[in-house]
């Protein structure tokens, strides 16, 4: 089994076909871990980001049926995760429920939601073209793998230097990481703390809502209510995999990409690797990388924390 | 929203109710309607996709509770959802927010059907010894997350939840390969991916009550839900665990070691969601044969009701049998043509609901307090 | 004192006139009159809670007045906010840190302001404002990494860049050296001498009042009590007016900033001799904080029985990280901590305690108090084993223990059974100061055991410290950053910087002037301690 498992993976990291579907199966995880960044930067874990996931999966689908469009979709999908970030961020940054019992909570919603509404919508959904971006694909072996996708794939690219600049080269991303650090400074100096704190979560559910319309339109094809599976919480772990770091993430949604691609493309290549092992093993990647990593890293100080002015 | 800004002073403020007993009417009044708010969306649901609300609550209602013996489903479907709800109340009472019941269920089954149908022996003894082994089992399944955070503090909100995915993993192992628990009766037409059934014998008894049957381990989460309740309000380990929950420091200072006591807690917390499991098996759940989907959201509901009973183990009885109730209730809703997912949408409402009342109270009375410190005579 | 101001600039700037500010049944602010002059330092001395605070806070919009008008150059005007005070030319460098540790020095002045993010003119700005007054800090620096004197100087860049004619300095020395504030007062004397600022100082130190302002502006209960010019003052007049009665208590005296050093020497008892053991040993301490930062460096020191011990320095020399190790809440790198003798193991849970270690943190809610349990629960839980039979608690004999010390201690509260919470600073502290005292320590660490209470409340906690030592025998550590309440309350002081203990004296060869150098780290003309 070992000595399966090790030729596997030299084989499957030698072909190029592994590059492109880790691609294609770490865009969901970085379209939902930019987003969680951001939330977790102004001090909130979202962990309804997998319920975020699954609204804009669901909300894709509608739309595309309407429509029969798939920006219609992605734009739909925007607008379903965003809708659970708005649960989350009224209920924890205005309410001040807890953020771990309403994200937990909106899960929960959700995925009853899509499983009550499911049989009420049609789940096919067309793939949506894939566009080889002229020379750039022609680079070999990561060539294909970035620039050979389906062109909803292409959105992540300008998404992760826009997150950057939002992040850190404009007051309201300076004001976002102030309030993920250190909310009662930034309430002294005149920002509103958990405005700023429920706007990080909108983006956050907006971004994952939009990985979950990707999912549907850009990568599978049809709904099912079953279809996200816990990779909103991979997401999370791609966020402490990259030490709350903008490329960090990017690099650990691609690392968790390839260990879902890896496991899809050993039975191709022949390899009887023991099916249940491998499904576990993006989770089993993710704890022993948490296990390895979180301490290396600084997380913002304020996460988890809520703030209520006057409480300390 | 304006007073809002008024930077509290540093002098403490005194929150002048008008009278305890209507401020306790306000509360009531409060969760009554957002209840009523949580109802009225369900049923809006329901109308909105073509089906008729009061249709499907009568359904419910008889599938829970009013045709002849329902109780005894709801009974034995309460039972692991209130024994995993106990297990949620120890940890976020010492502190530990534990969410990884629902993988750490499936252990305590696997523990059992591992006893039940490969050790021999008589059944009682083995019904005992999977009981006993399922919480083992599932609290050992917990303590992992507690290992990783003590020794490289991965926090264990995140950890508890990525086991649950590979929990799926490992019984879906198990229950495919032969030498593990995989049911290889040649007399079976499938060669299911299931266990074998646990031997007659090592099956929970059933008590009969007016017609309702449900097994003992129902009665078993009654008692522990009391033991656990006095536990916690009356002895010095019940002290320790709610001193380390809301303060880690003091409880270091003064003995209550934050590794120790929570990690006790949290495979407490495994523990008893194990126990669900072993339960769960032994009394009946899918012919008493191990699954892939055998805990069915059982721990994520349990990990519910104690949310919803806010953490006190006397409350989650009648929560577990409410949630319970929509379940079995689901059961009947088949006639009406509404999905049963339904009652999972209700029962997530419900608990939204429920987070508002002392949210919108707790901002009221900072309002108040800051109204009476800014107007003054 | 400072020269007499030109008296052409004697123009007044801010008038606030009437001001009334009440907090429920309080008032924090009662029909009072202040007037802030162009070039001119004013100070507003008041202890605690008089009400200086709420003053400044409704001056910059922080607060709302119930009643009374502000007026900028003779016009009334109304202030809702900060950003509206800024408007108007007033700046406030604040008490408590409005710092974000984890953003730079630039982002940090850059907080809080509109507009787009311009990072190259925010820090040329920084520059501009440090050549300008001398406040030399890196624009790119993160703050983390900068001591609390430096981090003082951003807040006052904060303050300055938007170029105010009035300048609102709360309680700024309380994190500087002695030097550092000398220095502070420098630039604010050459700022109100260039630039014609209006300065109100806010103090609850006479020393510093005295020797920085050009009024005095003294406020007790909320009140007025006295105005004069800094020239006609003198400290006593001064302190009693503050205090509202003669101060004679020493450690009163040394929570106002009034040290006489040959009171304390008269009133001080003899030293516990040299060769009694110590009771507790701490030798060669070394830590680091999470970030891997060394916040203890080999520090040593030693407790005897019966005396008190004042650990002086700067905040942010390690003082959290000793008290901390003593509280078994940080596991040291390397070195020992004994207690009579025996070696007590570092980071393990109640180690500390068992060994007979008491401590008052400095941050109760850290890890002196649990707020939402009750008064009583609060009182035992270091010994509520004390309480239970065969684990079964007696609620019975927790109350009636809890009684018996909320009569000892005199804690104001409704009962023993209402949540901590609801009490004042004052009685939650002396709560801490109960339990830590009950259990019969054979040490007790002290660390800024009075901050933010009134003069009552620190006599009162002084003369237990005092007892404690005196008449229980019990070895007093107290760390604090009020060199005042350590002279005030110590025999034997040591001073610590950058995490080690750099020189010390006893009461009968104190020499302030060289404690005052050791606190700002100079060890010249020191021989090796």
């Amino acid at each position: 089994m070992i000595g399966d498992f090790l030729s596997a993976v030299f084989d499957i990291f030698g072909s190029s076909t592994m590059y492109g579907s880790a691609v294609r199966l770490g865009a969901l995880l970085a379209f939902a871990g930019l987003g969680e960044l951001v939330a977790e930067k102004a001090g909130t874990i979202n962990i309804s980001v997998e319920g975020s996931i699954l609204a804009g999966a669901f909300a894709g689908t509608v739309g595309y049926h309407i429509t029969d469009s798939t920006v219609i979709g992605l734009a739909a999908g925007v607008g379903g995760g965003l809708l659970v970030g708005l649960i989350q961020a009224n209920m924890s940054h205005r309410l001040t429920a807890d953020q771990f019992v309403v994200g937990l909570t909106a899960n929960v919603l959700v995925l009853g939601l899509a499983g009550f509404l499911n049989a009420a919508i049609d789940p096919m959904a067309r793939r949506a073209n894939i566009i080889e971006i002229p020379l750039l694909s022609d680079i070999p072996l990561v060539g294909p793998a970035l620039f050979g996708q389906t062109w909803p794939t292409y959105l992540l690219y300008p998404l992760v230097p826009l997150t950057w600049w939002l992040l850190y080269k404009t007051r309201w991303g300076l004001e976002t990481r102030a309030v993920g650090e250190n909310p009662q400074a930034a309430d002294v100096s005149g920002i509103d703390v958990n405005k700023r704190r429920r706007q990080a979560v909108y983006y956050g559910g907006m971004l994952a809502g939009l990985g979950g319309a990707f999912l549907v339109v850009g990568q599978v094809g049809t709904f099912d209510a079953g279809m996200v599976g816990g990779r909103g919480f991979i997401a999370i772990a791609a966020v402490y995999f990259g030490g709350w770091t903008l490329g960090g993430v990017v690099l650990g949604s691609l690392v968790f990409g390839m260990a879902d691609a890896f496991r899809l493309a050993t039975p191709v290549l022949g390899y009887q690797l023991n099916a249940q092992f491998l499904a576990a093993l993006p989770y089993v990647l993710t704890l022993l990388v948490m296990y390895f990593i979180t301490k290396q890293f600084r997380q913002p100080s304020g996460l988890a924390q809520p703030f209520i002015r006057g409480l300390r | 929203m304006t007073d809002l800004k008024v930077p509290t002073p540093e002098i403490p403020v005194v929150v002048t109710s008008p009278s305890r007993w209507h401020s306790m009417g306000e509360t009531a009044l409060l969760y009554v309607l957002s209840f009523s708010a949580a109802l009225l969306l369900s049923a809006l649901l329901v109308a909105v996709t073509g089906n008729s609300a009061t249709q499907v609550f009568q359904a419910l209602l008889d599938g829970a509770f009013l045709a002849p013996g329902r109780w005894g489903n709801t009974f034995v479907i309460a039972a692991p959802m209130l024994l995993v709800a106990l297990g949620m109340v120890i940890g976020v009472k010492a502190g530990v927010f534990n969410i990884g019941q629902e993988g750490q269920l499936l252990m305590g089954a696997m523990a059992m059907a591992w006893v039940g149908t490969k050790w021999g022996g008589p059944g009682p003894l083995l019904v005992v010894l999977g009981l006993a082994l399922g919480f083992a089992a599932g609290g050992a399944y917990a303590a992992v997350a507690s290992f990783m955070k003590i020794r490289r503090g991965v926090p264990e909100v995140i950890s508890t939840l990525l086991l649950v995915f590979i929990a799926f993993q490992i019984v879906g192992f198990a229950v495919t390969t032969d030498w593990m628990l995989r049911d290889v009766d040649p007399n079976r037409p499938t060669r299911a991916v299931t266990s074998a059934a646990l031997p007659d014998d090592a099956r929970l008894p059933f008590l009969d009550i007016f017609g309702n049957e449900f097994h003992i381990g129902f009665v078993l989460a009654l008692v522990l839900a009391v033991v656990i309740a006095y536990l916690l309000a009356r002895t010095v380990w019940g002290f320790h665990l709610r001193l380390l929950g809301n303060n880690a420091n003091v409880a270091q200072k003064v003995g209550v070691s934050a590794n120790r006591t929570g990690t006790m807690a949290l495979f407490l917390s495994g523990a008893f969601a194990g126990l669900a499991g072993a339960v769960m098996l032994t009394g009946g759940s899918s012919t008493y044969r191990l699954t892939t989907g055998f805990a069915s959201n059982i721990g994520w509901q349990g990990l519910l009701v104690a949310l919803l009973a806010r953490s006190r183990p006397l409350l989650c009885i009648p929560m577990a049998i409410l949630f319970a109730a929509l379940r079995t209730g689901s059961g009947f809703l088949a006639s009406t043509g509404v999905d049963r997912k339904i009652v999972d949408v209700v029962q997530a409402l419900l608990v939204l609901a429920l987070l508002i009342p002392p949210a919108v109270q707790f901002i009221r009375d900072r309002r108040r307090a800051l109204a009476t410190a800014t107007e003054a005579a | 004192m400072r020269p007499a101001a030109d008296s052409r600039e004697d123009v007044a700037i801010l008038q606030l006139s009437g001001m009334t500010k009440r907090y429920g049944s309080v008032v924090a602010c009662d029909d009072v009159d202040l007037t802030l002059r162009r070039g001119e330092i004013h100070g507003i001395l008041g202890e605690n809670g008089a009400g200086k605070s709420t003053l400044m806070r409704m001056a910059i919009g922080l607060a709302i007045p119930d009643n009374g008008t502000i007026a900028i150059d003779g016009e009334p005007c109304t202030i809702h906010d900060p950003t509206q005070a800024v408007g108007y030319g007033i700046g406030m460098v604040h008490q408590h840190y409005s710092l974000v540790d984890a953003l730079s020095v630039w982002e940090n002045v850059a907080l809080g302001e509109q507009g787009g993010l311009d990072r190259d003119s925010t820090r040329r700005r920084v520059r501009e404002v440090c050549t300008k007054y001398g406040l030399e800090v890196d624009p790119d620096a993160v703050v983390r990494d900068l001591t609390a004197g430096l981090r003082q100087r951003v807040e006052i860049i904060k303050c300055l860049k938007h170029e105010p004619r009035i300048i609102i300095l709360d309680e700024p020395t309380s994190v500087l050296t002695p030097s550092e504030s000398q220095y502070l007062f420098e630039v604010l004397a050459e700022g109100v001498k260039r630039e014609g600022w209006a300065v109100a100082l806010v103090s609850h130190k006479l020393d510093e009042v005295l020797q920085a302002t050009d009024r005095i502006t003294i406020m007790r209960d909320g009140k007025v009590v006295e105005q004069v010019m800094t020239a006609d003052a003198d400290a006593a007049s001064l302190a009693r007016a503050m205090v509202g009665r003669p101060v004679s208590l020493r450690t009163a005296a040394a929570s106002i900033g009034v040290v006489d050093t040959e009171v304390i020497a008269a009133t001080h008892t003899a030293a516990i001799a040299p060769e009694v053991p110590p009771i507790l040993e701490v030798s060669d301490l070394v830590a680091r904080a999470p970030d891997g930062a060394v916040v203890l460096d080999g520090l040593s020191l030693e407790v005897r029985p019966g005396e008190v011990v004042g650990v002086a320095g700067v905040e942010g020399n390690g003082q959290t990280a000793l008290a901390r190790s003593l509280a078994s809440l940080i596991k040291l790198d390397s070195g020992a901590i004994r207690v009579a003798g025996q070696v007590v193991p570092s980071g393990v849970a109640g180690a500390m305690h068992r060994a007979g270690i008491a401590v008052i943190p400095a941050d109760r809610h850290h890890s002196g108090c649990v707020p939402e349990m009750s008064v009583a629960e609060n009182l035992v839980l270091s010994s509520i084993e004390q309480f239970a039979a065969r684990g079964i608690l007696s609620f019975d004999e927790m109350r009636r223990r809890a009684l018996e010390l909320i009569g000892e201690f005199d804690i104001h509260t409704p009962g023993p059974d209402v949540p901590l919470a609801t009490l004042s600073g004052g009685n939650q502290q002396r709560v801490v100061l109960a339990r830590a005292l009950s259990v019969g320590p054979k040490v007790l660490v002290a660390h800024q055991p009075t901050r933010g209470l009134d003069v009552g409340a620190i006599e009162y906690i002084g003369e237990r410290l005092r007892a404690a030592a005196e008449d229980d025998g019990i070895g007093v550590l107290l760390v604090s950053t009020d060199l005042g309440e350590i002279l005030a309350l110590a025999d034997r002081i040591v001073v610590m910087y950058r995490g080690r203990i750099i020189g010390e004296m006893t009461l009968d060869d104190l020499d302030v002037e060289r404690l005052g150098l050791l606190i700002g780290g100079s060890t010249e003309g020191e021989t090796a301690a």
